[in-house]
């Protein structure tokens, strides 16, 4: 996959069909009704329980309003994905205006492909990953995938992303 | 946020006394979320110059958490919604007398 910035926004090309499917089920994966996501994204706020139900009663709506939005605007992006030139690859072109709601979904995804894989934070850091499952080595290949773009929108990344694969030894996300 | 529910008396009363006292944004660390991303988020929601919003984010990766801010309860109710609009995981903490 290859980058480059336009006027209009970040252009991304050269898109694999691995780093297609994974791109796909952003909108899936930040709305996704599974509980252990639902707990990552909306979570607890206040100690006291009283004042927790009140916030889950105001800032939960709205939040969770606009999440939908940012899927609906994710969504959308991803319907245009074209292939200018047969046999090029496909290309996905993110507006600037769209980058903000991009990184927070990007960063939802992320999140939601950690919690519903069961994925530990030692294998974030590449620690102990012989215990990872078939299926956690792929969910991990496409979270790095996910920060690589996040990493271009956000101004860091200078070398095209690479496609995920199942074996996510070189894990170069700086994650927090 | 803007607005609050009436609810109980003895609930107003503990907002009454809750709003006199400051309030503590807390950021808390996660394994996923990338440095870079914290720090775009903490320039963008609070202003602040890009090395205190990396010295902050610093403190989430290394101690596990940082206070990002202290202030009235309102405020800190935006500034706590803004944060987990971007999937910071972010508590509020009444500042201990």
């Amino acid at each position: 996959m290859w980058f480059a910035r336009l006027d209009a926004g970040w252009l991304f090309g050269d898109i694999s069909p691995e780093a297609l499917t994974t791109l796909e089920a952003v909108p899936l994966l930040i709305t996704s009704r599974d509980p252990r996501v639902l707990k990552r994204l909306y979570p607890e706020t206040y100690e006291d329980e009283e004042q927790e139900r009140e916030w889950r009663r105001n800032a939960g709506e709205e939040l969770k309003h606009l999440f939908a939005s940012r899927e609906e605007l994710v969504r959308g992006d991803l319907q245009r994905i074209r292939e200018p030139l047969a046999g090029r690859g496909k290309v996905l072109l993110i507006p600037d205006p769209h980058a903000s709601g991009w990184l927070a979904a990007l960063n939802a995804a992320r999140l939601a492909l950690y919690a519903l894989n069961d994925l530990e934070p030692g294998w974030m850091a590449g620690v102990e990953r012989e215990r990872m499952s078939p299926q956690q080595r792929t969910a991990l290949a496409r979270i790095r995938l996910l920060a690589e773009l996040q990493s271009v929108l956000l101004g860091e990344r200078t070398s095209p992303p690479e496609a995920p694969t199942a074996d996510p030894e070189e894990d170069a996300s700086g994650d927090d | 946020m803007s607005s609050r529910p009436g609810g109980s008396t003895e609930t107003r009363e503990r907002e009454k006394t809750s709003l006199a006292r400051p309030w503590n944004v807390v950021v808390h660390d996660d394994p996923v979320t990338l440095m870079d991303y914290v720090t775009k988020i903490f320039m963008q929601v609070f202003g602040y110059a890009k090395a205190k919003a990396e010295r902050l984010m610093l403190e989430v990766h290394h101690q596990g958490r940082s206070i990002v801010w202290t202030g009235g309860r309102e405020q800190a109710e935006i500034y706590a919604q803004q944060l987990q609009a971007y999937h910071l995981v972010t508590t509020l903490e009444r500042v201990e007398s």
